[in-house]
């Protein structure tokens, strides 16, 4: 079974849904065990890091475990910047399905952090892999690729931001 | 706008077992016009790394202060630093963070370079009408008038009036081999540069490098997931040093760390730390003892947070991080950063590494944003005047001395003060060399 243009376009617009919403359990479920999440770095102004096993990624996870570390820490109440966490909203456009699984997107985020009283924009473009599961036949992500063409970063980015 | 003189600015009484500093430091503009002009447009500076321009005609492009500086390798291998401007009309001759270039040409209108900074061409200059006036001005770009290098480490500064370069260094020099000699073939950084901002006073960073108090306070989060991936250990997530580590347990005894001061604002901020398996060096365990001995080695694999005042930070705990600190304004600063290496290390280790590095270090990670959030809060409460001094800066009063201790004198490392002490000392004394020399460089330029 192919990934329909539909079924890519609901699976993206739900998570950008459940990370704006704070929806993090769910969100969790959306990817696989072993899913891969990476945001790479840039080597110069036109380059992203290619490979993360001998280049630098702003953030690389081989395992949903992980993600789960990440959820955890942002709700601790033991990081002072994750909260009060900055009020988001993910656009994702552009959508275009490839290969049978893969899905491209471009996004952009609309961050206001209330305590700083900063308002940010990241832009750039999502790589999906996606992986149909056998229980329940639906899709889930194997792969997150985010390269943030913006990569100055003001103060922090966390999962929640991109 | 005048500047407050600066016994309004640092309280500096070691007869009464006293040191202040005063909010204004960090807030007020002409203080920070004063301490661009002084500090980093007048001394020397990090520029970068050798490897970063490797090959003949290579170079990359950084600042000094608010200057660009263009940092290139000539035809015979020679690195020089240069004023990143054209003599003609002053525009930015590179324009790119690094690249290879034999010739540089300016694209406004075409004056060239060669990679040694010399003019090789103004752009119709028989048909120009010139007088033999023009003739004679010296068209090369300018060169920093001092420049060195120290085992890979480029400084540069803007001015000719330094020290040599070996001798303001001194044996804080002996820290950076600590450093650059963990490979045979010396250090790189890894490829990836992460640059990020925060709106806050470029000294909050000098001093949280060098700040041991806070970690437990700051970073419980992430003490707590070492814990967690401890318990439930999964192959899918990054081990770290910190989580066997010592130095923070509230139960450890005895001397865990210390600081070590030098002069011209250097500083060491180190935690005791076993020759583990947990850091990617650990693979070199042996060979570094036969090649640097036992206790060179035990100081590789110790905690050890570096300053070279005023804007390079080698950090070397959870990962290792070059830091270079470039301040926009008195309340925004940007910070670029690598992760640096050994040269020649195995596939895996360095993998390690870099995990472990982006888990810790990254404005994206589990550590630094509840740093750099932490001097954003800092910075708003600077504006109150109130109460100006701040008592940050007195932990291990009661405890620095003159000169080293054991520790250093294994290594054979002279440092000017040293403090020593158990797991909750976190000595702020260091912070004392960094003002010191920030006082001296704004001699005669600040009232009494």
């Amino acid at each position: 079974m192919t990934l329909t243009h539909a079924e890519a376009e609901v699976l993206l617009t739900r998570e950008a849904m459940l990370l704006d919403r704070g929806d993090w359990d769910e969100w969790l479920a959306l990817y696989a065990e072993d899913a891969i999440f990476w945001m790479p770095a840039w080597r110069d102004e036109l380059n992203p890091t290619e490979d993360p096993d001998s280049e630098l990624s702003l953030i690389y996870y081989k395992g949903r475990r992980n993600l789960e570390d990440r959820v955890w820490r942002a709700r601790s109440g033991l990081s002072v910047a994750s909260a009060p966490r900055p009020r988001v909203v993910h656009q994702v456009t552009n959508v275009l399905v490839e290969d049978g699984h893969r899905v491209a997107a471009s996004f952009s985020t609309h961050l206001f952090d209330k305590r700083a009283e900063r308002t940010h924009t990241f832009f750039g473009r999502y790589d999906y892999a996606l992986v149909r599961t056998a229980e329940d036949g639906a899709w889930k992500i194997a792969m997150k690729k985010i390269t943030l063409l913006n990569d100055t970063i003001p103060t922090v980015v966390d999962f929640y931001s991109v | 706008m005048l500047a407050p003189g600066l016994a309004r600015l640092i309280d500096d009484r070691p007869a009464d077992g006293v040191f202040r500093v005063s909010r204004t430091m960090f807030d007020d503009p002409a203080i920070f016009d004063l301490e661009m002009k002084r500090i980093f447009e007048g001394g020397w500076v990090f520029l970068g790394l050798a490897s970063q321009a490797p090959e003949p005609h290579d170079f990359f492009t950084t600042t000094v202060g608010r200057v660009p500086v263009l940092v290139s390798r000539d035809g015979d291998g020679r690195l020089a630093a240069f004023v990143n401007s054209c003599p003609h009309r002053g525009a930015m001759i590179a324009q790119t963070m690094c690249g290879n270039a034999k010739l540089h040409v300016c694209a406004y209108h075409s004056w060239s370079f060669d990679s040694a900074g010399r003019n090789k061409g103004v752009k119709w200059q028989e048909a120009g009408c010139y007088t033999p006036a023009f003739e004679g001005e010296r068209k090369d770009l300018a060169r920093l008038p001092a420049f060195g290098e120290h085992k890979g480490f480029l400084f540069g500064s803007l001015v000719a009036d330094v020290p040599p370069l070996a001798d303001w260094l001194g044996e804080a020099a002996k820290l950076l081999d600590l450093v650059a000699e963990q490979s045979e073939d010396g250090m790189e950084l890894v490829p990836g540069a992460v640059i990020f901002t925060f709106a806050g006073n470029w000294k909050l960073q000098l001093e949280n490098c060098s700040d041991a108090y806070h970690f437990t306070s700051a970073h419980p989060s992430y003490i707590r997931l070492l814990e967690q991936r401890k318990e439930k250990p999964d192959p899918s997530t990054i081990g770290s040093v910190w989580a066997d580590d010592p130095a923070w347990s509230e139960a450890a005894e005895g001397i865990q760390g210390g600081s070590y001061s030098f002069p011209y604002g250097h500083v060491l901020n180190w935690g005791r730390m076993d020759v583990s398996p947990a850091l990617p060096l650990y693979e070199r365990a042996e060979e570094l003892a036969e090649r640097v001995g036992i206790e060179r080695r035990a100081w590789m694999f110790s905690m050890r947070n570096l300053t070279i005042f005023p804007n390079l930070q080698v950090a070397e705990n959870a990962s290792s991080q070059l830091r270079v600190i470039r301040p926009l304004g008195p309340g925004r600063t940007e910070m670029r950063t690598w992760c640096l290496a050994p040269r020649g290390e195995s596939a895996a280790a360095r993998r390690q590494r870099i995990r472990q590095y982006e888990d810790f270090f990254n404005p994206s990670g589990m550590a630094t944003p509840d740093d750099t959030v932490s001097y954003e809060n800092c910075q708003r409460g600077f504006a109150s005047r109130v109460e100006p001094w701040l008592l940050g800066h007195a932990r291990g009063l009661g405890a620095s001395k003159a000169g080293g201790n054991a520790l250093s004198a294994s290594i054979g490392l002279a440092p000017e003060r040293s403090v020593i002490g158990g797991s909750q000392l976190c000595d702020e004394t260091l912070f004392h060399s960094y003002y010191r020399e920030w006082a001296r460089r704004m001699a005669g330029a600040l009232p009494a």
